[in-house]
């Protein structure tokens, strides 16, 4: 039963690519989460462009409705220094529910209508 | 090989028994985090993959996924669920003749994240920006313990179901 043989190499291989992807973004959350602390500038992306970009700390409380191109729409909010997806009107809801931006590895995401808030560079 | 009757019907009661599980997870609570789920229905696939040829498991798959698509709210994920399918499918059947039915778990985990790597490209290539990557680790977290829950199942099902061996593979 636990002889040795070649065909253990698969095996072995999964077993390090599994703890390589548990172990890599546990590491991967930790680091976002120290540098996530202090970060204020966020931004609004949808299909690659940057539509909006705030400082947290200074904008004013305002709410702004985005345009999706399949026809759809998005509402986010600037309030007490958090920013949130308030209302949309994809099926899914997942965005409005996410609740306020918290961290750099958790951005709000609208998957259906393509649309991203994050704190800015969160991949350089 | 030939598909007789009687593996068709097993396929299709497969089939039919993921559907089910997909619509029952529909309708529980959602984790607000896109792309995070437990995938319930994967034991059904990692289950197929220990037990059905690969063209077979393949056909099974597609079948769920494209089946499935008419009972959710948002059928364009379509594309993210498709991709992510595929490359979890394509690196379990790789490897599943070299893994022992004890280390099942150990095969679905990867497949979980194969699958969430899956996804997340097709949502870097349709969204055409990076910023949807800082999901990644959530994901792949999240992956590795929802592949570890319904690896466990899936490999209770294969130990357990038959006593007799499996299909010719
Ligand atoms: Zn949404």
């Amino acid at each position: 039963m636990t002889k040795k043989d070649p065909s253990r190499a698969p095996l072995i291989a999964v077993a390090v690519f599994v703890i390589v992807a548990a172990l890599g973004s546990v590491v991967w959350l930790l680091v976002g989460m120290l540098r996530g602390a202090d970060a204020r500038r966020v931004e609004v992306v949808q299909g690659g462009n940057v539509l909006y970009t705030y400082d947290l700390a200074t904008a004013s409380p305002q709410t702004v409705r985005i345009e999706a191109p399949d026809g759809g729409w998005n509402e986010f909010t600037i309030a007490d220094g958090e920013i949130r997806m308030t209302a949309a009107d994809c099926p899914d809801q997942t965005c409005v529910h996410m609740g306020p931006l918290r961290a750099e590895n958790l951005p709000i995401v609208c998957l259906p209508h393509q649309l991203v808030i994050r704190f800015e560079d969160a991949d350089t | 090989m030939r598909m007789t009757t009687r593996r068709l019907t097993e396929l299709a009661l497969l089939t039919a028994a993921a559907l089910i599980i997909f619509v029952i997870e529909l309708r529980m609570p959602d984790i607000a985090i896109p792309g995070v789920k437990l995938g319930l229905a994967n034991i059904i696939t990692v289950y197929a993959v220990f037990r059905y040829r690969p063209g077979e498991t393949a056909m099974l798959v597609a079948a769920r996924i494209l089946l499935g698509a008419l009972f959710s709210p948002n059928p364009s994920t379509l594309l993210y669920s498709a991709s992510g399918a595929a490359l979890c499918l394509v690196g379990m059947l790789t490897v599943r003749k070299a893994i022992p039915a004890r280390y099942i778990w150990l095969c679905s985990m990867m497949g979980a994240i194969l699958h969430n790597i899956g996804q997340m490209t097709a949502a870097v290539l349709l969204m055409r920006t990076t910023a949807v990557l800082s999901l990644l680790p959530v994901l792949l977290l999240s992956g590795c313990i929802a592949g570890l829950f319904t690896g466990l199942c899936a490999q209770m099902l294969v130990t357990r179901l038959y006593k007799k061996p499996p299909h010719d593979l």
